[in-house]
């Protein structure tokens, strides 16, 4: 495409200085900062960290319900990626919209939303009490049920989109073709969707996974001090405890693991293929 | 001609300019009501003093790490805070005695506000309680053992420990359950054993209201300057006496060693502290008056801590007992409450 490498490097150069001066350099030091004890490197920050049973529940939190939002986005965002694609034209790009349209919407204002949902006298427990279903209303906010149906209400349109576009390119006449075969629906998913769709799915869970791992607003709001995640108590050990060694190693630890399942989705999907 | 004249006054405008940034004061305050607070005390200083007041923000650990950071070279002359936050930057020396000789209006204080930490290192402008909000058609409220009740149950919301209502809660709830260890530990075994029954461990006041107003919660600690929230409500609360008394603490002001602008921020801590600004400050319902002097009428007392019986009623929290333990405290709660 260029008349020779230079060209290409001179047209990079620019966003990559500026990555690398405004994000790697800042990121890099602040990350150093959690290998170091007494201006010495050590790895003993994150041993001291791991030995708490606190730190250990919320990772092990953390963990889970980004991998619970994750999976739960999958499900559904599949069947709602195969009904878009099934849509005609006019319907699939309104039915589109709908699904993008919360991306528009400031996280704050939706998770506040939940609050109202959610609360004594909110619509689940009005549906929950007329229903019968219990005499008194069930307290969800602040549990991880409410983090969770945040986060997953949150990131499932990123879901959806990447699923969106990687059905459409799967060749129209794949699934019939297995059909007639004599292949059940379960098979056609397994053996014929799932391998063609698995980059998007890939991409999808990592957006949902790393998003759900760094989201802030949701699990601050929703699960408060009673459920606290590995970005909320980042939170706290800076601006309560003004303590950035521990922020630095939960960073690190976030960071970590978002690389972290991102290489471990990729492999799965390279193994199955 | 005409190029020269507009030389000299752009070049006189310049001037002029930096001479009136000349006096500057740089103060590190909360940034609660701050609108109200740049009318009521910020602005009119700046035409007293002629000068330029700075005002900077931020959470208390924000505020504080700054000061910290800028110790060789002070960025902030004066700052206000929660009276153990400044013993704790006056341990690390970075506080400057005061001589209340410059500041006249110190003479009119409250005796617990003249000198609540010591070597005149901080001086106490506002005083405020600490009690229980409730809804009082739901509820009664008499004790602070109440919050604990199997009639609260899943109803009640308890400040969280890393802010400055935790600790007084603890301390009170202590005392209804007849132990005064500072160590909390009884106490805050006894929140861990309730805590599925209480709904949040909330960070702000504001949070709070939200979670009453919403009916999430129908009982709770709050800090007396949070009361105009609650009171003008359509539900009705109330604000509990309950047989163990209200807790309480006081914000104090403070001068950074070395600052090198020690006359300005004398003039300026004797402003906030006259009678005519704590007045203001009171009728705005901002702060709770520390200058004895001041008078305010009964629609405005109620909302705020006021008067020298009340403030000397309350049960206080030894600022240096805070930072000895707050470190074993959270550990305790973490262990305790939120695991």
């Amino acid at each position: 495409m260029f008349q020779n490498n230079r060209e290409g490097l001179a047209l990079a150069l620019p966003a990559a200085l500026f990555t690398a001066i405004l994000f790697l350099l800042p990121v890099g030091l602040l990350l150093s900062e959690a290998f170091k004890i007494g201006g010495q490197w050590s790895l003993q920050g994150y041993v001291d960290f791991a030995s708490k049973p606190l730190n250990q529940t919320v990772f092990l939190r953390t963990l889970k319900l980004g991998f619970l939002v994750a999976l739960t986005s999958a499900i559904i965002g599949y069947a709602c990626a195969f009904c878009i694609v099934n849509l005609d034209g006019k319907n699939r790009g309104r039915v589109f919209g709908l699904v993008v349209l919360p991306l528009m919407i400031s996280p704050v204002a939706r998770t506040y939303a939940w609050i109202v949902i959610l609360g004594r006298t909110g619509i689940v427990n009005d549906a929950i009490l007329a229903l019968g279903l219990s005499d008194t209303p069930i307290r969800i906010l602040f549990t991880e049920t409410a983090v969770f149906l945040g986060l997953l209400q949150l990131f499932l349109p990123l879901m959806i989109i990447s699923l969106v576009s990687a059905l459409e390119n799967l060749p129209k006449d794949v699934i019939p073709a297995a059909r007639v075969l004599g292949a059940s629906w379960i098979q056609v998913f397994t053996k014929i969707i799932l391998p063609l769709t698995k980059d998007g799915l890939v991409m999808g869970g990592t957006l949902v996974f790393t998003g759900s791992l760094t989201a802030y607003i949701t699990p601050a709001i929703l699960g408060g001090s009673k459920v606290l995640m590995l970005e909320t108590l980042l939170y706290q050990r800076v601006n309560v405890a003004n303590d950035f060694v521990s922020a630095g190693i939960i960073a690190t630890i976030l960071i970590t693991m978002s690389f972290g399942a991102n290489l471990l989705l990729k492999r799965i999907a390279k193994a199955r293929s | 001609m005409k190029l020269l004249l507009a030389m000299t006054t752009a070049l006189g405008l310049v001037t002029g300019a930096a001479h009136a940034q000349d006096k500057t004061i740089t103060i590190s305050v909360y940034s609660f009501g701050m609108d109200a607070m740049k009318a009521a005390i910020f602005d009119p200083f700046e035409e007293v003093c002629d000068c330029e007041v700075v005002v900077e923000t931020g959470n208390s650990v924000e505020r504080m790490a700054k000061i910290e950071a800028n110790a060789a070279n002070p960025v902030v002359d004066m700052a206000v805070m929660s009276s153990h936050d400044a013993l704790a930057l006056a341990r690390k020396g970075l506080l400057q005695s005061m001589d209340v000789s410059q500041i006249p209006s110190h003479a009119d204080l409250y005796e617990s506000a003249k000198d609540p930490i010591g070597d005149h290192l901080a001086i106490g402008y506002g005083f405020y309680a600490t009690s229980i909000v409730y809804r009082s058609d739901l509820v009664e409220i008499n004790s602070w053992a109440d919050l604990l009740s199997d009639e609260l149950k899943g109803r009640v919301a308890l400040p969280n420990i890393t802010g400055t209502q935790g600790p007084l809660t603890l301390l009170m709830l202590g005392k209804a359950m007849g132990t005064d260890e500072i160590t909390f530990s009884d106490t805050i075994d006894a929140v861990g054993e309730h805590a599925d029954d209480i709904v949040t461990f909330y960070n702000r006041s504001s949070e709070l209201a939200q979670l009453m107003m919403q009916e999430e919660v129908i009982a709770a600690p709050v800090g007396r300057f949070a009361w105009s929230r609650f009171s003008g409500a359509a539900l009705p609360f109330k604000w509990a006496e309950p047989e163990e008394g209200q807790a309480g603490g006081m914000n104090v002001m403070l001068m950074t060693k070395g600052n090198g602008n020690e006359e300005l921020t004398y003039q300026f801590i004797d402003y906030w502290l006259s009678t005519e600004v704590q007045t203001r400050i009171a009728e705005l319902k901002l702060d709770s008056p520390a200058n004895a002097k001041v008078v305010v009428s009964d629609e405005i007392a109620e909302s705020l801590t006021y008067g020298a019986d009340l403030i000397n009623s309350l049960t206080t929290l030894d600022s240096g007992a805070i930072i000895d333990n707050r470190d074993a405290w959270l550990d305790r709660w973490n262990e305790k409450v939120v695991n």
